[in-house]
């Protein structure tokens, strides 16, 4: 449970910067100033969000982890 | 010698109305002149403040740990108490807590972990030393490269390579396609973000309460001067200093926590899978 | 100065995010050999005297335990050894009342019994006693009133037939005299 807690924000960084350099070379190669790294940092962090909430859902449940 | 070790841009004649600007400290306040510099393998290496520091912090949690463990008795007294008190801590604070029965093996680990970087910590309010180690950022990269170069073999050895990793980037009960979005953020966050916030964490908080302490600290110095505003705005500055520095100790400590925990959770991805 | 990335931008001031190659070098080195000497060194000694420690109370503990199962056991024992005596003292109890009413049984049915035979045997005597005596007194009765009679009569009853007669209901009047007396009585 604490581990998520500190993991949670390193999830979010990592999908902001996933998603959001993709969208930055969609749009270098694309030649756009800058339309697909907004939609790339939004969907990074609601990707992170997503997968934040699974291993919340997974570590709270009864059976929960090995420890 | 005496210079090196000195604030550098620190001017005793500067205050406030003597026709000099506010010396606002900035990030040279960490960089100190190396005293002694010599080259072993291509490599030069620069003996600074921080480092003379950091082999005497280093010196002596192993001296005192050694004096206090030296000859232990089943009823604690003295040193080996306040020992004990240390090592039960990590035992079962932060080891058994986060890890647990498994957690015993990484004690020393984690002991260390912790009694470097809060000494450390400690010096940037600890009077002559008055620069918090762990604020040059190479400290607590190397700090947390150790602790990264064990984890991650750990786990590897533990569940082997393809159930580490299986572990580690795919989440279950999840549907199948989710897998191809999630895989390179459980990836990145894990093995790449993982380590650096581990480390900037501890050495931003330190940098910056540090950074907040010389600048009340050299504001009371500035506005010393013969006039009402100048007594009232030292005082309080030399106040705001003053409990800067009080809470500097908590952050000090919860810093050091904190990074002994998160070693202690990645340990724990490494035994049991995240 | 070598770094292991290079400064982002050289604007005023050093680069705090630089990482000098030497630093590097000597804080993994310093974390390793405080590492290594906590851990042969300062740590093994407190870990098992902290072992020793948690393994003397939990000793202690099951020791305590040991000892209070084996005082319980000791009890129950006892109780057990108690009651099993109880038991088998009212049997003897029980089995020594019925012998003493035996006993006391078949010596009242012997003492009975023999003073029956003895009432019986003197009854006996008696009776054949009385009987001798009865025979013996009505002969010599029969004698004398036959010689007082003879005195009286002055002759010798010769006549047996006649004499015997006058016996005879000189009995039978003495017979009836006491039987009268008694009736009366």
């Amino acid at each position: 449970m604490s581990d998520l807690a500190w993991s949670m924000s390193s999830k979010v960084l990592a999908g902001i910067l996933i998603y959001g350099g993709l969208g930055w070379v969609l749009d270098r190669w694309l030649g756009f100033d800058a339309i697909f790294l907004p939609v790339g940092v939004i969907l990074g962090a609601a990707i992170a969000l997503y997968l934040v909430f699974v291993r919340l859902d997974r570590s709270s449940s009864p059976e929960g982890r090995n420890r | 010698m005496a210079v090196d070790l000195a604030v550098p841009s620190f001017d005793p004649e500067c205050h406030l109305g003597s026709g000099c600007g506010f010396p606002a400290p900035g990030a040279d306040i960490f960089f100190f002149d190396p005293v002694w510099t010599f080259t072993i393998l291509g490599i030069e290496f620069n003996i600074t403040k921080q480092i003379i520091l950091l082999v005497l912090v280093g010196a002596a949690v192993v001296g005192f740990f050694w004096y206090a463990f030296r000859r232990p008795a089943l009823v604690p007294r003295g040193a080996q108490n306040v020992g004990e008190m240390g090592y039960l801590f990590i035992r079962d604070g932060i080891a058994r807590d986060t890890i647990g029965k498994a957690g015993d093996r990484f004690v020393p680990l984690l002991f260390t972990a912790f009694f470097l970087v809060w000494p450390l910590n400690f010096l940037g309010i600890l009077p002559f030393a008055q620069i918090p180690v762990t604020a040059t950022f190479a400290i607590p990269v190397a700090f947390a490269l150790v602790i990264y170069f064990t984890w991650v073999p750990l786990g590897i050895k533990r569940q082997g390579v393809g159930g580490f990793f299986k572990a580690m980037t795919m989440p279950p009960d999840v549907p199948k396609a989710m897998y191809v979005l999630l895989i390179p953020i459980e990836f990145v966050s894990n093995f790449l973000v993982r380590p650096f916030t581990h480390c900037v964490r501890l050495f931003a908080n330190m940098f910056a309460g540090h950074l907040l302490i010389a600048t009340f600290s050299v504001g009371a110095f500035y506005l010393l001067s013969a006039s009402v505003l100048g007594i009232i705005g030292s005082t309080a500055s030399f106040v705001v200093a003053v409990g800067m520095t009080a809470f500097e100790v908590l952050i000090q400590f919860l810093q050091a926590y904190v990074f002994t925990m998160l070693a202690a959770v990645y340990l724990n991805d490494a035994v049991h899978g995240h | 100065m070598s770094y292991l990335f290079a400064a982002a931008e050289e604007s005023e001031g050093p680069n705090v995010l630089a990482v000098p190659l030497d630093e590097l070098i000597i804080g993994i080195l310093a974390f390793l050999i405080v590492f290594g000497l906590l851990a042969k060194v300062a740590l093994p000694s407190i870990k098992k005297t902290l072992a020793e420690r948690t393994d003397k109370i939990e000793g202690g503990l099951a020791r305590a335990e040991q000892a209070q199962a084996e005082a319980q056991q000791v009890l129950a024992e006892y109780r057990e050894k108690l009651a099993a005596a109880h038991l088998e003292a009212a049997d003897i109890r029980t089995a020594a009342q019925a012998e003493r009413v035996a006993i006391v049984d078949s010596a009242r049915g012997e003492a009975q019994q023999a003073a029956v035979g003895v009432a019986e045997r003197a009854q006996a005597q008696i009776a054949a006693e009385t009987s001798q005596a009865k025979s013996a007194l009505s002969r010599e009765v029969g004698q004398l009133s036959f010689e007082l009679a003879g005195k009286i009569v002055g002759e010798s009853l010769a006549d047996d037939a006649r004499a015997k007669a006058v016996v005879d209901r000189f009995i039978a009047e003495l017979e009836a005299a006491p039987a009268a007396a008694e009736g009366r009585a």
